[in-house]
């Protein structure tokens, strides 16, 4: 202890090693704070988290039927067959999977068509497991998007993997808006083209109704007339013959449910020969209706057919309309390839002659883009949104967490010391453990097999950090002051005697947390809170017991206040030497 | 003897419970406080995040997108716009029908966001379009939406599925775990019920000169249900008769008369292929393939009935899911006639379960890692005291968090890690400073009484001060808005108070533990002791 004494006594006492200890922690700080600018050490909102199940969702394309669905969800099965960690697989043809976490944002719960299926994967426990379930989905995805999404063109075939925190419709999410359906529903394709090619990001997709063929009966109203018939009675008819009807219902004392009495056409009767107008029209023409006067009228008589094309289902947003594009990362966080993807933008948009502009100002949209169409006016706007906008706002509102506990610890002390400069020594000293959370993220990213990233938990553990290292100067400062008052020590020696008697309590209790949040930091989503507890920590305990005191020295406040003591009664300090 | 006045609020706890008998009775039954909360509080993997929302579906049969789009969405959307509190509104306008979805603000209550909604829709049914069908107003309930357990009925290797037997039993089966305890909705997934198919032979129709409608007609004339009729007798008596439903099976079906056909007639079986089936119509199918057990071969893919459960808000997903264990339990036999067996495909009970007991289980190794740190750090019998004071403290935590309806979680056990590390502060530096009191060289003048509360109530003000820091840090943590501060809810809330119980067990029961382990060494000479 003594040893320890004479060393900080020794700092204190020459001005050139004050000056070396500023400037190394000077250097520090800058140093890892530009570990961030530089993807030394990379930031995103919640890590991956191994779980003990995935699903695949497929999507064909809108107007496939659900023998082609089901083929690319037996495909995707078969890829999975032989995976020794997989227990067992339920496919849902037409619907969700029962509702999860997920897919509770994704719209799982209102899947009501032909071209959807959803696959739940569920894997042995993860304990007992060596491959996390998102290195799993990272190495199977290629394999079998490649091997299924062929079978029908147009299908898109995602991998779901369980959300760490809270849900969201997916990593990135471009919301095209603008008033021209078709202008955004090409914008939408070409971001999505752009976001395809950017690397880590995997599953694009468009959420959008493909357009495909139809065909169009247009009844012939006069026709219709002439020959006794209504134009209810041919819609009735057609949609009684291929779709079928429950034309009446039984109540049963044995059966759960009413038994309802279906109306069709026998199914090998009502097949066409194939996709095109000719057998459309073969097929009504062998279709009677009976007129008022009990004669027969072929449909095909009075209905026109035409080819046209679908129309899509058209999305609104807060009243705009909106196609919106979504993308997955693959083990990486999101902000990275959003920015690629964005400089991207940037210059094809322009090439392609849109005046874009990129949004003023800081905040959560930041990112945006503004297109402008010279030739027509219109204005497009590409906004961000998904997990992105959830991080942004998320660390927006954890900065301002951040800012407000500054402040109201600033308070804290000038109501304690009523002095300026002890108070802001403090917050200096407390700031400083950022050095040990980004240099601690670092090498933690060095050892770990994935990258390790600096997410929402590691700032929250950075925050209360604040509170343990303030801590720290505070006794420090406080046992100064006391000495200096009650025994009227000098001040540098004061200030070491107390620097090396604090020592042991501030290595305790730093012991205590590192310890204390050791097996926090194994944790995949609260390993930033640990490790950030841990390598603040340890920086902390360095500031307040070397940089700390070089600051009290320099300050005039700490000088003996004799009119305004912190101990009014300078008999009740003991002091151990 | 004590002469010493102390100061602080911490020597004054000292002081009143230094020799008070109560404070070893106050700290065992914080310890069972905190025990019973542990045990009966509702356990669940994640928090509970409170999405309000709702889906206002308008049907319009026969408009395509852009009309909906323009006499639905867009006039549903401008009112929506009028409530407050509202973040997002989601219009989709698709073929026959308008869907809105409305996302309130995080926090939003849910009974009124619910209500706002249905009113919104209600005021303004006169400005409904002609040709709409009733508004439907569904409103989120992400509690009951998302199942907890789920199974899938799978037809048994080597014995003859039916089908159709299966439903009726799913249904049976739905309605006794419905009645367990705390569960709130069951639904049954890829379930197909049965059904008079009649499928009619385009050729035939033609041959015998028949349009689709004479058969639709005639089915429906047959397939009435009537009430009873009453009469009355002449000595005013009740004479009571009804009309039998004219079809009772599927027989009856086929042998409906369409029409006469030269003087004979001809029944619908002539002209169709009518059978009792299932409703081919839907398209939802569910299908499993499973392993028996690890490493076992993937059984192939076959169809599926699931059978999802959830529970209530607020109860414990724990005991509701091993009370439908065993009500499954005793289906097993009756599934087994009809050739179907179950697997369980999602417990979130257990995993609720695991979750908490390991992040428990990480509490515990990390409190005796801290506490053999202390063994060596500051001795024996401090050790033991400090390492008393964390479950007292976590159990006054968990008594609170019990007591102001929160649930045990993933967060919130991590609220407790976070907080672990700072809760041995205030313990050790009080036992810290007694440690020195005691091996100072005016300890001898002193009583072991004095001693300890003068220790205590020297480092309350520090101690309060930088206690109160790191809680103010917590503090502003409740202003994160989003999810994500609705998801991290648990740590500001947490946090604060263990911190506070942590200053309050430190001062209280750190002195009287030291009271009763600790004895004063005995200093010769007066020597000073350097370390």
């Amino acid at each position: 202890m003594k040893k320890f004494e004479n060393f900080v006594y020794a700092i204190l006492d020459s001005k050139s090693n004050k000056t070396l200890v500023i400037l190394l922690t000077l250097v520090a700080l800058a140093a890892s704070i530009m570990m961030l600018p530089t993807k030394v050490v990379k930031a995103k909102m919640l890590p991956g988290k191994s779980d003990n199940t995935f699903s695949v969702y497929i999507d064909t394309p809108t107007g496939s039927s659900k023998e082609e669905t089901y083929a690319v969800g037996k495909c995707v099965i078969e890829h999975l067959k032989n995976e020794p960690e997989i227990l067992d697989m339920e496919m849902y043809a037409g619907m969700g999977i029962p509702l999860d976490y997920a897919g509770l944002v994704k719209g799982a719960g209102m899947k009501n068509s032909e071209n959807v299926a959803e696959i739940a994967v569920n894997l042995t426990d993860k304990h007992s497991r060596d491959e996390t379930s998102y290195m799993m989905v990272s190495r199977l995805r290629p394999v079998i998007k490649k091997a299924c999404e062929p079978i029908v063109k147009g299908t898109t075939v995602k991998f779901i993997e369980q959300p760490a925190g809270p849900p969201t419709l997916a990593s990135i999410v471009v919301e095209v808006t603008g008033h021209n359906l078709k202008k955004i529903r090409e914008l939408a394709f070409e971001v999505a083209n752009i976001l395809s090619n950017t690397k880590t990001l995997v599953d694009v997709d468009v959420m959008a109704d493909e357009i495909y063929k139809k065909f169009e009966l247009i009844p012939d109203k006069e026709k219709i007339a002439r020959s006794g018939l209504s134009v209810e009675q041919v819609n009735n008819i057609i949609y009684l013959a291929f779709e079928g009807m429950a034309v009446a219902h039984k109540n049963s004392a044995n059966e759960p449910d009413q038994i309802e009495i279906f109306e069709i056409l026998d199914p090998s009767t009502k097949r066409f020969n194939e996709l095109s107008m000719d057998a459309l029209k073969e097929k009504l023409n062998s279709l009677n209706l009976m007129n008022r006067k009990g004669m027969m009228v072929p449909i095909s008589e009075v209905v026109r057919i035409e080819k046209v094309d679908s129309k899509p289902t058209i999305m609104h947003k807060d009243l705009h309309r909106m196609i919106n594009v979504t993308a997955e990362t693959d083990q990486e966080s999101q902000v990275y390839p959003l920015l690629e993807a964005r400089e991207k933008m940037i210059d094809y948009f322009s090439k392609k002659g849109y005046k874009v502009e990129k949004m003023p100002g800081m905040s959560t949209y930041m990112f945006d883009l503004n297109l402008i169409d010279p030739a027509s006016g219109e204005k497009y706007l590409l906004r961000w949104d998904g997990e992105m906008k959830v991080t942004l706002d998320t660390f927006r509102d954890l900065g301002g967490a951040f800012i407000g506990a500054l402040v109201l610890i600033f308070l804290l002390l000038v109501i304690y010391y009523k002095s300026y400069t002890l108070s802001a020594i403090v917050l200096a000293g407390s700031f400083l453990s950022i050095i040990g959370v980004i240099v601690g993220h670092w090498v933690a990213d060095l050892v770990t097999r994935d990258t390790f990233f600096l997410t929402a938990t590691s700032l929250i553990g950075f925050i209360a950090l604040m509170g343990i290292s303030s801590r720290n100067s505070l006794l420090l400062i406080d046992f100064a002051k006391s000495l200096m008052e009650a025994h009227g020590m000098e001040k540098r020696r004061a200030i070491a005697v107390s620097s090396a008697t604090r020592a042991k309590p501030i290595m305790l209790t730093a012991v205590a947390i590192i310890l204390g949040s050791a097996l926090l930091a194994s944790d995949p989503i609260f390993g930033g809170l640990g490790v950030a507890l841990i390598s603040g920590t340890v920086a902390a305990v360095f500031v307040s017991l070397i940089f700390v005191p070089v600051l009290m020295d320099n300050a005039k406040a700490m000088d003996i206040d004799d009119e305004n003591p912190i101990h009014h009664d300078k008999k009740n300090i003991s002091v151990t030497k | 003897m004590i002469d010493y006045k102390p100061k602080d609020i911490a020597g004054k706890l000292a002081l009143g419970f230094l020799k008070n008998p109560l404070t070893l009775v106050l700290g065992i039954s914080l310890l069972l406080l905190g025990f019973i909360s542990l045990q009966v509080m509702p356990r669940e993997e994640d928090p509970q995040i409170a999405i309000s929302g709702g889906a206002v579906i308008v049907p319009m049969p026969g408009a395509t997108p852009k009309e909906i789009e323009n006499v639905i969405v867009n006039p549903l959307e401008r009112r929506i716009r009028e409530i407050k509190g509202v973040d997002h509104v989601y219009g989709v306008a698709m073929h026959n029908v308008g869907i809105v979805n409305v996302v309130y603000k995080i926090g939003e209550r849910r009974e009124d966001a619910n209500l706002k909604l249905y009113d919104k829709v209600m005021q303004n049914m006169d400005q409904l379009p002609k040709g709409v069908m009733q508004p439907l107003v569904k409103p989120f309930d992400i509690d009951i939406d998302i199942p907890i357990l789920t199974f899938a009925f799978y037809p048994l290797k080597g014995r003859k599925a039916d089908y159709e037997k299966l439903f009726p039993l799913a249904r049976d089966m739905q309605q006794r775990i419905n009645a367990v305890e705390n569960v709130a909705k069951t639904t049954l997934k890829g379930a197909h019920k049965p059904q008079f198919n009649v499928e009619v032979d385009l050729n035939k129709l033609t041959a015998y000169n028949l349009s689709l409608g004479q058969i639709m007609n005639a089915i429906k004339s047959i397939a009435v249900d009537v009430p009873d009729v009453k009469g009355r007798t002449k000595d005013a008596k009740l004479l009571v008769f009804g009309v039998k439903n004219a079809i009772e099976d599927v027989d009856d079906v086929k042998n409906i008369i369409v029409a006469q056909y030269m003087g004979s007639p001809i029944y619908l079986r002539d002209v169709a292929k009518v059978e009792r089936g299932i409703d081919f119509q839907n398209f939802k199918r569910a299908y499993v393939a499973f392993k028996e057990k690890k490493g076992s071969a993937l059984s192939p893919l076959k169809e599926q009935i699931t059978l999802t459960v959830s529970k209530l808000a607020g109860t414990n997903a724990v005991f509701v899911a091993e009370d439908v264990l065993k009500v499954m339990e005793e289906y097993k036999d009756r599934l087994a006639k009809y050739g179907f067996g179950y697997i369980l495909t999602r417990n979130y009970g257990h995993r609720a379960d695991e979750a908490v007991n390991e992040l428990v289980h990480h509490l515990i190794i990390t409190i005796i890692i801290i506490a053999v740190m202390l063994v060596f750090a500051l001795g024996f019998k401090e050790s033991i005291i400090v390492t008393f004071t964390v479950p007292a403290i976590l159990a006054i935590t968990l008594f609170i968090a019990y007591i102001s309806g929160q649930t045990i979680n993933r967060i919130t056990l991590f609220a407790f890690l976070l907080s672990l590390g700072l809760l041995v502060d205030a313990a050790i530096i009080v036992i810290e400073n007694i440690h020195r009191h005691l091996h100072s060289h005016d300890s001898d003048d002193k009583s072991m009484e004095e001693i300890l509360v003068e220790a205590t109530d020297e480092i309350g003000a520090p101690t309060n001060i930088a206690t109160l820091a790191i809680i103010m840090t917590m503090i502003p943590m409740l202003f994160v808005g989003g999810m994500m501060g609705s998801f991290m809810k648990p740590i500001p809330l947490n946090v604060p108070v263990a911190l506070v119980a942590s200053l309050v067990v430190a001062y209280i029961f750190t002195p009287y533990l030291s009271l009763k382990l600790l004895k004063k060494p005995k200093h010769k000479h007066h020597r000073s002791r350097e370390k």
